[in-house]
């Protein structure tokens, strides 16, 4: 549990940091928190460029990355100087997904809890 | 998580999801376990076999292969501590298949656990090969490593996620030869104690590591060189505590044979051509990561792909380098190729330039410094840095060939990220204060960890992250205020 909550801290807080970045005038932050997992909205009224949501997507869309996840993924949230790096979360989620909303942008973030069982799980065509 | 029935998700966000975790979770998929390699990814990985096999093969040539052996077996019952040259303990050729024996080590266990070969371990495959040459061997690098993978069992995660800090972490391995070698009198007992220390020592790494991150916030490359001087720090008080002096003795080739010398441009130009003339991704593996791109540029831009290498290696020396930049996933490998090539070559020119020896410990500098052109290291930001080392030993008046000056040129680029993120000055300003603290800090842990440059580079660049994020704050604070 404290392990669960201090990784949803961390995104929050890069991801919120990168998102201050662009100083906009609102942001939400949505979390759906479940047994195996969780997910993560967080809206802002910035309009973003179809080139930097791109690059945002390209950050989130990270190939696993165990390596770099265990170990320098824990810098996720707790950095002060320098730029917010949404390739930090990348490595440590299950899925992430940047989308135009009216008058803004939306990022969800998508992570299946450890020995998350699929086969017990109603995603739609999880059955393999 | 019913994820069908939730509001906030669109159909096209939950087919993706579907993918995703399909993709993850299937046991059944071949690749669950794996990750799926790039076509340039393998041929990494095997150029950097051919290497490994090319200098063991080197190494045995020219010292032959009865005195080699002996040679390497000597080494595993040396003392390891700052400063041992191998290349003058074993000769040179020996010193190159110990070098080789511990590379393999962290090359054949990055395969075995599937970790994507790219900037982060290839830095570390080359920077245990280079220290293979001063301080690691095989016998005293695997308790370490068994540490860390006993430490990921108990924290219930896999290898893979700690692979990094087991392979960096061997800094420590002359923990292991301090307890069989320099403490306990020789037999049984004392290789069964430094064992059982070293393997005690690797489990202490992953949190300590973890942690000491947060201090300089990525700014100093060797983070394991914080760490373990920190827990260096520790092991040498517990020495002094039980009333044994370690001896500070420094053992350096000042005489290196032609071997030695030609390891680094040989290694340059095989990286270089590597980048110039090796083949980029498939197209398949083009368009999968970035869909669309192989139809929208057409054969022109493909062709044109041939001089990519080079614009590539232009965009990597306009990244900050702070920790962790994958120079091969941010820009291209074969960019990266480039990097590596280029620093190796520039690195080896200076020490010509000055006159100081390529032995044992100099090479271990340079290689470290081509391993991390993967992963934060390129001319831009490594420069500033060295030019304030440089400015900071004429100005004290030490010799640019003198071991502590040589070396904290070569791996005082750890702080190159500084000079990256914040500038050519700050850069020098980390350079100077860092000569002065590489200076004494190798004392204070009696030379435990090899990685001495890493520990005052993390002292140094906890200062320097502190200080900018209180000028940032407090410049941020009256911009606002004038603005009001």
């Amino acid at each position: 549990m404290k392990q669960r909550n201090e990784l949803i801290l961390h995104l929050i807080g890069e991801v919120g940091h990168y998102i201050l970045e662009g100083d906009p005038q609102r942001m939400s932050i949505n979390l759906h928190l479940e047994q195996d997992g969780f997910h993560l909205t967080i809206l802002d009224d910035i309009e973003r460029s179809d080139e930097e949501i791109g690059a945002m997507e390209a950050s989130l869309h990270h190939t696993e990355r165990p390596e770099l996840a265990g170990y320098y993924g824990s810098m996720a949230g707790l950095e002060m100087v320098g730029h917010a790096r949404l390739n930090l979360v990348g490595w440590q989620i299950h899925h992430g997904d940047v989308q135009r909303v009216e008058g803004g942008t939306r990022i969800d973030l998508v992570l299946g809890a450890e020995g998350f069982d699929h086969a017990g799980s109603a995603f739609p065509g999880a059955g393999c | 998580m019913n994820y069908a029935r939730n509001t906030f998700f669109s159909p096209r966000t939950i087919k993706k999801i579907d993918t995703a975790i399909t993709y993850r979770y299937c046991r059944a998929s071949p690749f669950f376990r794996r990750p799926v390699l790039t076509t340039q990814e393998k041929k990494l990985y095997h150029l950097t076999w051919a290497i490994l096999v090319a200098i063991a093969l080197a190494g045995f040539l020219s010292q032959g292969v009865t005195q080699t052996l002996r040679g390497v077996w000597a080494l595993q019952l040396h003392a390891a501590r700052l400063i041992n040259d191998y290349t003058s303990v074993a000769g040179a050729g020996a010193t190159l298949v110990n070098a080789v024996l511990v590379a393999a080590i962290g090359l054949g266990l990055v395969g075995l656990t599937g970790t994507r070969v790219s900037g982060p371990t290839i830095s570390a495959v080359y920077t245990m090969f280079g220290f293979g040459l001063f301080g690691k061997t095989p016998i005293n690098s695997l308790p370490i490593i068994l540490g860390v993978f006993i430490a990921a069992r108990l924290a219930g995660k896999k290898f893979n996620e700690y692979i990094l800090i087991a392979l960096f972490g061997t800094a420590l391995a002359p923990i292991v030869s301090m307890v069989a070698v320099e403490l306990i009198p020789a037999g049984a007992l004392s290789w069964t104690g430094a064992v059982v220390t070293g393997i005690v020592v690797g489990m202490i790494l992953p949190p300590t590591a973890i942690v000491m991150l947060r201090f300089h916030q990525g700014y100093n490359l060797y983070n394991i060189g914080l760490t373990s001087g920190f827990l260096g720090l520790f092991a040498a008080s517990l020495v002094a505590a039980g009333g044994v002096t370690l001896p500070a003795d420094m053992i350096w080739n000042v005489d290196p044979p032609l071997l030695l010398q030609l390891l680094i441009p040989v290694l340059s130009v095989v990286l270089l051509g590597a980048g110039l003339f090796g083949t980029g991704l498939s197209e398949a593996e083009v368009e999968q990561r970035e869909p669309g791109r192989v139809v929208q540029e057409g054969r022109a831009a493909q062709e044109a792909r041939a001089v990519q290498p080079l614009r590539d290696f232009l965009r990597i020396n306009r990244l900050s380098g702070r920790l962790p930049s994958d120079f091969m996933e941010m820009v291209s490998m074969r960019g990266t190729l480039v990097n590596m090539g280029v620093l190796g070559l520039g690195s080896w020119l200076y020490v010509l330039a000055v006159g100081a020896p390529l032995n044992g410990p100099v090479l271990g500098g340079i290689l470290t410094i081509v391993g991390f052109g993967g992963f934060g290291k390129h001319p831009a930001n490594c420069l500033p840095v060295m030019a304030g080392i440089l400015a900071a030993t004429l100005l004290f008046g030490l010799s640019l060939t003198a071991p502590g000056a040589i070396l904290a040129i070569l791996f005082g680029t750890t702080l190159a990220p500084l000079a990256g993120d914040f500038g050519v000055l700050v850069g020098f300003v980390a350079g100077f204060l860092h000569l002065v603290m590489v200076s004494r800090s190798g004392g204070w842990h009696s030379g435990i960890s090899l990685y001495n440059n890493g520990f005052a580079g993390g002292l140094t660049a906890t200062l320097l992250a502190a200080f900018m994020e209180w000028y940032q704050t407090g410049r941020d604070t009256a911009k606002a205020a004038e603005e009001r």
